[in-house]
């Protein structure tokens, strides 16, 4: 036993210098970089969370957790305040209880949870839930709220309180404007200006001439902001500009996305959040499928773009096979594998429900099928498919860039 | 090669069948000055007509998927977007045991091959249980965007409910169009 003693004491003699020349490790908690230009948020309606990808490098920064209920809202950012909020609801035993919503407010450094601002209206929640909450200027947030109200609440994030109701029946949606003024699109085919005053209180509202027909062929809550102006496409793929820029909107001349032999071919907009504009180059990118009346919520296979200055068609862009690269990363097989491009060839490719494209001089298009975990990143001037971003979830309808 | 064909021509019209989700709910409220002039409900011409309570149910017996409340192509499905509850402890008429019914709805209209007619449907979603996940449906013959509430199957039916939390969708005959939707 002694003899045992000694040798085990000899062992620990011998390592002991070699451990102290390891180098020691201590456990830390990440932060994350700036916010760059080219990351986007990636919310997954399964597991109640916003991913934060870098465009770039397909890397996860970090994540926010968004309990809604259906698909999580996407978070906002304001760069002067560094923080980050997510609209949310929660029922106090997760499917019942008391139901809360509520603002939480995050550091954008940090990610840490700093506080939370309760407010009494019931958010709404859908499927995309696209221009449900917005930023108005870098002090508010507007909530769209569908019952008993259709009804924007009015949240002030520096005053930390929320401000009042703002009753909107037959309108839905949030269309930011300016520091104090957002749009809403109203069910009489015209868009809404409601103006607030300093304190974010309601100060007046003006509306546009009528510029869409619902019944015939309405606009989808999907848009692209340039300044003060709005495009919205209709389910026929007519592009109708709103300049909100004067105290009541104009509706400039709408025109028409395809021309009479692709109408024939029956091209046409759809998908999920099938509109995004480039504000600095003034293009518009609309996913494009072959379908007809019925249709305008199905994936398209390409994905358009026009300059709107000139009004013609100056990109046509395919999608990548996401069902490949999601299916592949789950197989744990690399993108530059043979069994990729099998993969690739064999499967058939969802297409695009979802499109964002980020504000930069070199902007980025990420493209995205609504059942699918993986993202497709294109150089929005060229189309060229650059990466995926992998095992992003498992299914969710919308994207945000910053 | 054919069978391959087949298997890719099936495997992507399941993909747009079954893309995009779900979801649910709304309703009427105050007034923003001068409001929006709503078309008229088609619910309401439907309760509108004086025998509109004893239209006959309609006829069932439907061969293949148009006839199987578990398909999505199911006929009273021309509009639904979400779980069939039929695949989820419910039925086309009944939701799952547990659950709770949105008392608002979204309204579709769907021809019944069978008899030939159009019906009125109300899609209530069921709710205080989790997202059931099987048998997915999106279809959207006449679907709205939000401003169009009633036409809408993106929304949250379930606000209306004591739970937000949705699980999966009926989809009830409420009465016999009177004339086929205007939304095409």
């Amino acid at each position: 036993m002694v003899g045992l003693l000694a040798l085990m004491l000899a062992a620990f003699s011998l390592a002991a210098p070699l451990a102290a020349e390891a180098p020691r490790e201590k456990a830390s908690v990440a932060t994350l970089p700036p916010m760059g230009n080219h990351s986007v948020w990636v919310p997954d309606r399964l597991t109640q969370h916003n991913l934060l990808f870098d465009g770039d490098s397909g890397e996860v920064l970090g994540m926010i957790d968004s309990p809604s209920l259906i698909t999580p809202k996407t978070p906002l950012f304001v760069r002067s305040r560094n923080e980050i909020y997510s609209v949310d609801i929660a029922h106090s035993r997760g499917t019942r209880g008391e139901r809360v919503d509520f603002v939480s407010v995050y550091d954008a450094t940090t990610l840490a949870f700093k506080h939370e601002i309760v407010f009494p209206t019931q958010s709404g929640s859908s499927n995309t839930s696209q221009q449900y909450a917005e930023l108005i200027g870098e002090r508010f947030i507007g909530v769209f709220n569908q019952f008993p109200n259709t009804s924007v609440a009015v949240i002030d994030l520096v005053e930390r309180r929320f401000v009042e109701e703002i009753v909107t029946t037959g309108c839905a949606g949030v269309y930011p404007i300016d520091a104090h003024r957002f749009a809403a699109l109203c069910g009489n085919g015209t868009t809404v200006a409601i103006e607030l005053d300093e304190s974010g209180s309601f100060k007046q509202f003006s509306r546009s001439a009528r510029f869409f027909d619902v019944v015939e062929d309405p606009v989808a809550m999907s848009a692209g902001r340039t300044g003060l102006r709005w495009t919205f496409v209709s389910f026929e793929g007519q592009a109708h500009t709103i300049d909100y820029s004067e105290g009541t909107p104009v509706v400039a001349a709408s025109w028409s996305l395809t021309d009479e032999a692709e109408r024939s071919n029956e091209w046409r907009p759809g998908g999920l959040q099938y509109v995004a504009v480039h504000g600095k180059s003034g293009r518009l990118f609309v996913v494009m499928h072959q379908g007809g009346a019925g249709s305008h919520k199905e994936s398209g296979p390409e994905v358009w773009v026009w300059d709107m200055a000139t009004q013609k068609r100056v990109g046509r862009f395919g999608s990548p096979n996401l069902t490949a690269a999601f299916l592949g990363s789950f197989m744990g097989v690399t993108e530059d594998s043979f069994v990729h491009d099998v993969l690739n060839w064999v499967l058939p490719s969802g297409g695009i429900h979802t499109i964002a494209v980020s504000q930069d001089e070199s902007p980025l298009l990420f493209v995205r099928n609504g059942m699918l975990g993986a993202i497709g990143v294109l150089d929005a001037t060229t189309g060229q498919s650059l990466r995926t971003l992998s095992e992003a979830g498992l299914a969710g309808p919308t994207l945000r860039v910053p | 090669m054919k069978g391959l064909d087949e298997w890719l021509e099936q495997r992507a019209r399941k993909i747009a069948r079954n893309t995009s989700r779900r979801t649910f709910l709304a309703r009427l409220g105050g007034m923003l000055a001068g409001g929006a002039a709503l078309p008229l409900l088609p619910v309401a011409r439907a309760s509108a007509g004086p025998d509109s309570a004893r239209v006959p149910a309609p006829d069932e017996t439907i061969e293949g998927p148009e006839g199987d409340p578990k398909s999505c192509e199911y006929w009273r499905h021309c509009a639904i977007d979400g779980s069939a509850c039929a695949c989820c402890g419910g039925s086309s008429t009944t939701c799952p045991p547990g659950t709770e019914i949105s008392p608002v709805t979204w309204i579709g209209t769907c021809r019944n091959p069978a008899d030939g007619k159009e019906y009125l449907i109300s899609y209530n979603d069921c709710c205080g249980k989790t997202f059931c996940g099987r048998c997915i449906c999106n279809r959207n013959e006449g679907e709205r965007p939000e401003y169009h509430w009633y036409r809408n199957n993106d929304i949250n039916w379930c606000a209306g409910a004591t739970s937000q939390v949705y699980n999966c969708s009926i989809a009830v005959v409420v009465g016999q169009a009177t004339e086929s939707q205007p939304e095409k």
